[in-house]
């Protein structure tokens, strides 16, 4: 079963002539009516995030601004990111639909929720919007699971770093945020060696592989460095930050995966999940309407059966070594803060109470 | 104490960022130091679909109009989001000793339009100038 959370931006939002359009919104559903699901799809509308399920990620400061800038009719955040009079309200209703997906998850105990929402929201840090992103929908939702106790898996494939996912959770030790990014590329955080605040060490992992990067690629990344990760990490709850801009027809990034490898990394997020009905899965970027079309049927079609991707996987491509290099540039991180926390530790600062946690090889 | 032997300025070809660059390059000038001039590429601009006035033609006349010598002018393009970048610039090897920026700040929306030069100053490793966008040089 395809649980299909919102749509919001369809209408909403819209900055002229800009990538991050409504147009992607119709082609995200194109996408999910072309897997002829019938009655496999139970569409659910988004409702607006509540004040205290934004505050758990943003800072109300920057909530006031933003909406008192969008209602005075809006204008550049910064040369990327457009607010107009109606993001505010279709920011907010993004921000909800991950909320609304998690509870028609937990009430079906069964499925896979695709929440299809603009603005994407990954880039949003806690007290700034940038990178076409106003709210952070899969923080916020991250964050509505912690506060109920579970341990949250964040798969980030869109080919921009997460910046402010990262951020958000940076020192949260039952949030495992994950990102597979070209680099060098925009936002220009994601090295390897950051791997989570003291409190949270190897929290963080981050996979940055070149330009021309293939599917495979990415899958060993998965394999090889994420994999281990998330084994000791056993997640209750992964979500995605499912960008299709790593696809090779978009025009904002230089990575040439298939509709068949979103499918292949699809599995993969999947199999990270213990349980049934514990996988969510957001529309970050991906700007090439067709690509974005056909790259949503190839990832959900892999996830509720029986629709082949229409393109298949590619192999070949560079950035084998820049896997190889960022596990062991991510575990040298790992270590030289554990020994600095335990440094301080033993100097009895007041970091006593900080759970020990190494993943990524510190044991 | 010495002065900053390198120092780095962001640069975007805005008025603010002209400002910061006035500012940073009359002090290289007086102290004999190295100048960054440093241009983060954002998403629209990486796929060539903004229309910014950033010229490097542009940035080395400034400097030179503030006194400084064109071989101690250094042109970095780097891609990230400029906050991101000086950073990096300022923790990597042969890093710089002082960042320089100017401020999007506005009446309208002070602490949204700002962020950038208050996150770096939140985090950087290295002291920070925030230049105002009215600063005209000498
Ligand atoms: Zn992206």
């Amino acid at each position: 079963m395809l649980i299909l959370a919102g749509p919001v931006g369809e209408t909403e939002h819209d900055g002229g002539a800009h990538p991050e359009r409504p147009a992607r919104i119709t082609a995200a559903l194109d996408g999910v009516a072309d897997l002829h699901l019938g009655s496999d799809l139970v569409t659910v509308a988004a409702r607006p995030a509540a004040r205290d399920d934004l505050l758990r990620v943003h800072d109300a400061e920057y909530l006031d601004e933003l909406e008192s800038f969008s209602r005075r009719g809006g204008g550049a955040l910064d040369p990327d990111t457009y607010v107009t009079d109606s993001s505010w309200d279709a920011a907010v209703r993004a921000a909800g639909a991950g909320l609304v997906a998690i509870d028609a998850l937990e009430s079906s105990g069964e499925g896979t929720a695709f929440v299809v929402v603009r603005p994407p929201g990954h880039h949003a840090q806690r007290d700034r919007g940038m990178g076409f992103c106003l709210l952070n929908n899969v923080a916020v939702a991250a964050a509505a699971l912690v506060a109920k106790r579970a341990r949250v898996l964040v798969v980030d494939w869109d080919v921009h770093h997460g910046n402010g996912t990262q951020e958000i959770f940076w020192d949260e030790p039952h949030v495992l945020y994950v990102s597979t990014h070209q680099w060098p590329l925009y936002p220009g955080t994601g090295r390897p060696e950051e791997v989570g605040g003291l409190d949270a060490i190897g929290a963080t992992l981050n996979v940055p592989v070149p330009p021309g990067a293939t599917g495979d690629v990415l899958l060993r990344a998965m394999d090889d460095v994420v994999a281990p990760a998330v084994e000791e990490f056993q997640p209750d709850w992964v979500l995605v930050s499912c960008g299709f801009d790593a696809h090779r027809a978009d025009p904002l990034a230089e990575l040439v995966l298939t509709s068949g490898d979103f499918a292949a990394l699809a599995r993969r997020a999947a199999a990270f999940a213990r349980s049934p009905g514990r996988l969510v899965l957001f529309l970050e970027g991906g700007y090439d309407l067709q690509a974005l079309r056909i790259s949503t049927a190839a990832t959900l079609g892999a996830l509720v059966g029986g629709f082949p991707a229409p393109e298949p996987p590619t192999s070949g491509g560079p950035g084998a070594e820049a896997v190889r290099s960022a596990a062991l540039d991510r575990r040298r991180a790992v270590e030289e803060l554990s020994d600095r926390l335990f440094a301080l530790d033993s100097l009895d600062a007041p970091v006593t109470d900080r759970p020990r946690r190494g993943l990524g090889g510190a044991q | 104490m010495r002065g900053p032997a390198r120092i780095a300025v962001g640069y975007d070809g805005s008025r603010g960022s002209e400002a910061a660059l006035r500012w940073a390059a009359a002090l290289a000038g007086s102290l004999g130091a190295e100048l960054r001039v440093v241009h983060a590429v954002g998403l629209l601009e990486h796929a060539g679909l903004a229309s910014l006035s950033v010229h490097e033609g542009r940035a080395r006349e400034v400097a030179a109009d503030e006194g400084m010598e064109p071989n101690r002018v250094e042109w970095c393009v780097l891609e990230g989001d400029p906050g991101s970048v000086l950073r990096r610039i300022a923790e990597g090897p042969d890093p710089v000793e002082l960042l320089v920026v100017g401020t999007r700040r506005s009446s309208v929306h002070p602490g949204l339009l700002g962020s950038v030069s208050l996150g770096l100053v939140a985090c950087a490793p290295v002291p920070v100038v925030v230049v105002p966008p009215t600063h005209r040089g000498r």
